[in-house]
């Protein structure tokens, strides 16, 4: 019996957030529109449904019916894989992102999270640093230029930020003293100036920039880069492996806004209120995320795209040393040399 | 040889966030200013007397009677050969302008009158070749069908009251008498 709870437990908890993943995700396509809609003072969609809210729907049944296309000389199996070893990593991301302080199932110890581990954050980072596999082996299994530049472009650019994303994050470990996400959640709990943002604010504008381009965001889109390499790694795609690409950037930014919100940003805590309840702690997380989602899309729609040197040294020559010398003055002080 | 100066930038436009900062700034108040984008089917194009709509055959207001004699002018005039008139004999005899009843002898009017709208470029060449101010171009833009046969206009399609032209009508008017042309009946 105890074991049919547990079962069901983790069935409900693995439908409610894969479910609540994928939908946000779906409306984050739709808010992208509309903000850029707005910012270019257009409408945007809004002909199906009530404010288009059923467009990510009618996209999606687009992209089912529409012809699957293999270019000659692809690599088959890879070309087939690749857009679900991207879709992947963000999907295994968000198993240890927790959205409460407790859950609130029957017999479920830990915070509401698919799974609460020790090491939580390496974990995360592992599965990101995985989902450029995705990428590099859609762009070189199409046998096309272009998906092989745009994959080439994103590895170098993921491996020159994976450094400064992982050591800002650091400092933030090291003031916690755990890898484990809800711990550092929980040590943001109370008055809003005990978020980390405020004891951390280089390692936030660090991680920040750094999410933009591990998401491969603009101004960091080289994978894609529209307008120098007609589509980057998905130029081949079609139908819904194309899908299954955006799928997996939209996941991947949602984790990445979660993880955003978990280290500098109070978590799943509202502000000035211990011990609230769990409806309450999952209402403030999505609240926060959202805000970092409109963030994105708002930069995305303002910024022009770097040159790719620019952001080569923007990410060997500033992030990487500034990161390393944030997490040094907070190892000295967590460690009383000061 | 062009040596160009380079702006040489203070500390916190080398830092860039303010820079970012600023044009976010920008971005967000444009999402608050007013739309340009006209919601086509709802707010339908501006139209007054000189859009070139599809063309239309004048009726009077007074008895529906048609205006066209079949003449044929407008068939020889346009360009896209969209029109098509088969005439026939009649033996009306009094059409009414003005609200006066005029004795006046027609001897022909259209049995059909087709004009292929898929054709017609809404150039307005019927218009100007038609002696009797039988045709015109209305203000009506939207054309859209299942089936192209369905597109052919005919009779019934084509008539307008002359009062629902009488815009245009005046319009072309004001434009003939600045070029000093004589003016038929009107």
């Amino acid at each position: 019996m105890d074991m049919l709870i547990t079962i069901g437990v983790i069935v409900a908890k693995l439908t409610c957030i894969y479910g609540g993943m994928v939908v946000i995700a779906a409306l984050t396509t739709l808010a992208e529109r509309k903000v850029s809609a707005w910012i270019q003072f257009r409408y945007g969609p809004n002909r199906v449904g009530p404010w288009g809210v059923l467009q990510p729907l009618a996209d999606g049944v687009k992209f089912i019916f529409k012809e699957e296309l293999v270019p000659d000389g692809a690599n088959k199996w890879l070309f087939r894989l690749a857009p679900a070893i991207s879709a992947m990593p963000a999907m295994m991301g968000v198993a240890v992102i927790p959205f409460a302080a407790a859950s609130p199932f029957y017999q479920d110890e830990g915070p509401l999270a698919i799974a609460s581990l020790q090491i939580d954050v390496l974990y995360i980072l592992a599965f990101s640093g995985l989902s450029i596999y995705g990428i590099i082996l859609g762009g070189w299994a199409s046998n096309s230029k272009f998906s092989l530049l745009g994959a080439i472009r994103a590895s170098a650019q993921m491996i020159s930020y994976e450094l400064a994303l992982i050591l800002s994050i650091m400092a933030v470990v090291v003031m916690t003293g755990s890898f484990q996400m809800n711990e550092i959640a929980n040590a943001q709990g109370g008055a809003i100036w005990n978020w980390n943002i405020f004891s951390q604010p280089l390692a936030f504008i660090l991680f920040l920039i750094a999410t933009f381009a591990e998401t491969n965001r603009h101004p960091f889109d080289f994978a894609e880069c529209e307008p120098e390499l007609v589509g980057g790694f998905h130029t081949e795609f079609s139908s819904m492996r194309f899908a299954l690409f955006f799928l997996g950037e939209y996941c991947a930014i949602f984790v990445m806004c979660c993880m955003t919100v978990l280290f500098f940003l109070g978590g799943y805590h509202v502000p000035f209120m211990e011990d609230a309840p769990w409806f309450l702690q999952v209402g403030a997380m999505l609240t926060k995320v959202i805000a970092l989602l409109f963030l994105f899309i708002w930069v995305r729609w303002t910024i022009p795209r770097f040159r790719f040197d620019q952001l080569m040294d923007l990410g060997w020559k500033r992030f990487l040393p500034l990161a390393l010398a944030n997490l040094l003055v907070t190892g000295a002080i967590a460690s009383g040399v000061f | 040889m062009v040596i160009v100066k380079r702006k040489q930038l203070s500390f916190s436009e080398k830092l860039y966030l303010p820079e970012i900062l600023k044009g976010m700034s920008m971005t967000f108040r444009a999402m608050f200013k007013p739309r340009t984008t006209r919601q086509y089917p709802e707010e339908p194009l501006p139209v007054n007397e000189v859009t070139r709509g599809q063309p239309r055959l004048a009726t009077n207001d007074e008895d529906g009677s048609i205006r066209c004699v079949s003449c044929g002018l407008c068939e020889a005039a346009c360009p896209a050969y969209a029109i098509t008139i088969d005439g026939q004999d009649t033996d009306r005899n009094a059409i009414t302008i003005g609200g006066d009843v005029t004795e006046k002898f027609i001897e022909r009017e259209p049995e059909s009158f087709d004009i292929d709208m898929l054709r017609c470029i809404l150039c307005g060449f019927c218009e100007e070749a038609c002696p009797k101010d039988a045709i015109f171009m209305s203000d009506e833009l939207e054309l859209a069908d299942f089936n192209r046969n369905d597109l052919i206009y005919g009779l019934d399609k084509l008539k307008r009251p002359v009062s629902q032209l009488r815009p245009r009508i005046d319009y072309i008017y004001k434009v003939n008498e600045r070029w000093q042309a004589p003016s038929s009946t009107r």
